[in-house]
């Protein structure tokens, strides 16, 4: 075990590197097999392919991982024979290749989790190899009884694919011509020009290339462009679409001839693309100098401001006792000032580095609906309008869960089998759509959309047992208890935890963020989720509320309002819920005081002088405070410990007198202990939602 | 082998913690109360950058609050992956105890203390009671053990 301390200091980056590349390879194998089903050839995603697999493969013979570099080695092999075929793939080659990359995934994830990367699988190499004979025996479409009369300089400038349409297009019968237009300004002016020659070819031939050569050509011009084409028109008729001479046709294929030549130039191609690989690799893949840096080095950068954060804060406070005492701080005063705007200068930083295109999270979503396509026999096209958006790292990687959990719903659940879907008129193939919108005040508001059978809100209360909901919100309530399935029979997708309540609890309680659904009967369902695009430092409103200090997110606040306690409303039989006007509409007030379980002996029933207004499940509510202290940008500390893990509480934040600050998360707070006491429980022990 | 031990006052009896188990000793200045929190948390304090929950030792032992005073102390304690504090009277001692001196406790103390205490030791004249430091803080779950 010589090589094990080495491996070990290799390990992260082999890690990242493998990780990056398999997604790579999931992306191509996934065009790939698009391009195989309509049964067309996609030369360029099969080569991307195999450029991927080649450097997973020097990689893991680097670190010593043989099952992979085997596993690698075969793919390679296939998609080898792939390439000399033009890209096109037999549809039976497209599962084993799968699993070889599944299995990859597998033992790259072994090797993360600190274990030994898993013997191949029985069986798999075989299957690969099998691939080879398959396709060489089948072989793709022969070119056997034509082969291309090509100047050389023609030649390295034709694709493989291109070589092969051309000698499958002369073997089907059709003549490969070459026509060559020589451009000049007399026909440039008479309206001679290569796209009007281009248009009036397509009307006599198929155009497989169009290759400009410089050169000395016909009629003392200097510049050539050579048609490749395929056709039954005759040279006369080419050569007027030309525009005559200096113009000319040649035909290309030089039937019989030897099968060897269409296919011997197409070899050194891959090995091409794989020295390229290892010629260039950095440049190739970390184009733009992109830097690759491990997340705890983010974090603790962010720790380290976090720190200056609080104690800028500190600072303030003192030069404000100084002012109060007659001090002379107004130098020191506009230094902090210019401290303040460096400071959110720096966190901005901060936080752009965290942040991940959220494109690139979602890039294991295509695989997922693959996977789910399979299973339930189910056609589904998966559609992304996710943009460039960008979402901090933290809260990407919870989100992605529940998004996870929303698509596999919309397959598994909510779209309809091809025959019902026929019988019910709508197109057999399902569409389920993730759009991302960027909303104001640095939240992201996702949509997971389907065209499926929508929510059966009668089914779903027979099955919780409770009256039927009447609202979308209430609706939403039911479907999220925990456990709560909508499916008969637990089968292989339902089986594994399918609970909306997990999405709730990432979305809402995890992220304080906000979760939404419309679902129309017959036409389908949207889950509208609005998470914070981070949650590590916010803008925070600072109030006092029955003598302690508090804070709440900026972006969850909708309005800030001025409370007379003569003009609220005291409903009969409503449990001391108050409520007040505003813009002609009764908005309910609660007691935070009471919510927080802090409420006063002489029972002033919460009627504070200011009041926020948060968006609980959609309906405006009102929290009564007693004091607001201004607005301050804080570093959230989410509370891990189950002592302290309660709804409503976001975390902690130190606003610089070291003691900690509740961060509150209002909405949370409201619908854990107002009147509706649904006991929301708290996520046990470490148990992650996955 | 004997092993160093945290010894604390909570309403006048002595109880010890394995010194292993005890990252540091905070004097105690009030902790933020959290709403919903079991009703033995006194709330969450701020250690070294760190905010971490305070189990009051005399609401989890069934014993009247007391004005905190100087001597009051908060034993910062190690449980696997968590921090969590224990507010007790006071914390002025470290004991080397043998195993020698170490008993299981009566039974009948075994029952009155619901477990919280899982040894005494016998310190010349003195008895000191050994914590089983979790079950004091409480489950891992904060619903498991039915407070809530």
């Amino acid at each position: 075990m010589t090589g094990s301390v080495d491996l070990a200091d290799f390990l992260p980056a082999y890690l990242a590197e493998a990780e990056e590349l398999l997604g790579a390879a999931h992306r191509h194998l996934l065009a790939v097999e698009a391009s195989v089903r309509r049964g067309l050839a996609h030369p360029r995603a099969v080569r991307e392919l195999f450029r991927a697999l080649h450097t997973i493969k020097g990689l893991s013979a680097m670190v010593d991982v043989e099952p992979i570099v085997s596993i690698a080695h075969w793919m390679e092999t296939s998609l080898r024979l792939a390439d000399r075929a033009g890209g096109r793939l037999p549809e039976a080659s497209v599962e084993p290749l799968m699993e070889g990359l599944r299995e990859i995934e597998g033992r790259v994830r072994q090797l993360a989790a600190g274990k030994q990367a898993a013997p191949v699988p029985a069986g798999l190499l075989e299957r690969l190899e099998a691939l080879e004979t398959a396709a060489s025996g089948t072989g793709p479409t022969k070119p056997a009884s034509a082969a291309l009369d090509l100047d050389a300089a023609l030649s390295s400038r034709l694709s493989t694919a291109e070589r092969e349409q051309l000698t499958a297009g002369a073997a089907s019968g059709k003549r490969a011509v070459r026509l060559d237009f020589v451009p000049s300004a007399e026909r440039a002016a008479s309206g001679i020009t290569i796209n009007s020659v281009r248009e009036r070819v397509a009307k006599l031939a198929e155009t497989v290339k169009v290759l400009p050569l410089s050169g000395p050509a016909a009629g003392g011009s200097s510049l050539t462009f050579a048609l490749l084409l395929l056709t039954d028109a005759g040279d006369d008729a080419l050569l007027e679409a030309a525009g005559g001479p200096p113009g000319s046709v040649r035909s290309l294929a030089s039937a019989p001839a030897a099968p060897a030549p269409a296919r011997a130039p197409s070899e050194p191609e891959l090995e091409a693309v794989a020295s390229r690989v290892d010629d260039e690799p950095e440049e190739q893949r970390r184009g733009g100098g992109t830097l690759r840096v491990e997340v705890s080095r983010l974090d603790e950068a962010m720790e380290r401001l976090a720190a200056l954060v609080v104690n800028r804060s500190r600072l303030t406070r003192a030069v404000a006792a100084l002012t109060a005492a007659g001090a002379p701080t107004r130098e020191l005063t506009a230094i902090l000032q210019e401290n303040g705007r460096q400071l959110r200068d720096m966190r901005a930083a901060i936080i752009r580095l965290r942040m991940v295109k959220v494109a690139d999270v979602l890039e294991r979503l295509p695989l997922l609906v693959r996977g789910l396509r399979r299973s339930t026999g189910k056609q589904v096209r998966l559609e992304l309008e996710v943009g460039d958006a960008e979402l901090d790292k933290a809260v990407a990687d919870r989100l992605l869960p529940a998004l996870v959990h929303l698509v596999r719903n919309a397959v598994d659940h909510a779209l309809e089998s091809p025959e019902e879907r026929l019988a019910a008129g709508k197109p057999e193939e399902g569409v389920v759509r993730l759009i991302t919108h960027g909303a104001a005040s640095g939240l992201l508001e996702l949509c997971v959309i389907d065209d499926g059978r929508g929510v059966d809100a009668r089914a779903v209360a027979a099955r919780a047992g409770v009256p039927i909901p009447t609202t979308q919100d209430a609706l939403l309530e039911v479907l999220c208890r925990p456990g709560f399935s909508t499916r008969d029979a637990a089968d292989a997708t339902s089986g594994r935890g399918m609970g909306m309540d997990i999405v709730r609890r990432i979305t809402v309680d995890q992220l304080g963020g906000e979760l939404r659904l419309e679902t129309k009967p017959g036409a389908g369902t949207t889950f509208r989720l609005r998470v914070p695009l981070t949650i590590t430092l916010l803008d925070a409103l600072v109030f006092e509320c029955a003598g302690l200090r508090y804070a709440v997110a900026v972006g969850s606040v909708e309005e800030l309002i001025d409370v007379d306690p003569a003009k609220l409303v005291r409903p009969a039989g409503a449990s001391g819920v108050v409520l007040v006007e505003r813009r002609g509409s009764a908005v309910p007030v609660l007691s935070l005081e009471r919510l927080l379980g802090r409420e006063g002996p002489d029972g002033r029933n919460g009627a504070g002088v200011k009041a926020l207004i948060v968006r609980q499940r959609g309906e405006p509510v009102a929290f009564a405070v007693d004091r607001l202290l201004g607005q301050q940008e804080i570093v959230l500390r989410t509370l891990e410990d189950p002592l302290v893990r309660v709804p409503g509480v976001a975390g902690a934040t130190d606003l610089g007198d070291g003691q900690p600050t509740l961060v509150l998360d209002l909405a949370a707070l409201g619908a854990a202990r107002s009147g509706n006491s649904r006991r929301r429980e708290s996520v046990p022990g470490r148990e992650r939602a996955t | 082998m004997s092993v160093l031990h945290v010894v604390f006052k909570v309403d006048g009896a002595e109880y010890a913690l394995p010194a292993a188990d005890v990252l540091q000793m905070e004097s105690y200045t009030g902790a933020t109360p959290v709403p919903g929190a079991p009703s033995h948390v006194a709330g969450l304090v701020q250690v070294r950058g760190r905010v971490i929950p305070v189990v009051d030792a005399r609401a989890r032992f069934g014993l009247p609050a007391i004005q905190r005073s100087l001597d009051s102390r908060v034993v910062v304690g190690q449980l696997g992956q968590r921090t969590v504090g224990l507010l007790v009277d006071s914390a002025r001692e470290v004991l080397k105890l043998d195993p020698a001196q170490v008993k299981p406790p009566p039974p009948l103390v075994m029952e009155g203390a619901r477990g919280f205490v899982k040894a005494v030791a016998q310190v010349g004249p003195r008895l000191v009671m050994l914590i089983d430091f979790p079950r004091v803080i409480g489950e891992e779950t904060p619903d498991g053990d039915g407070q809530r």
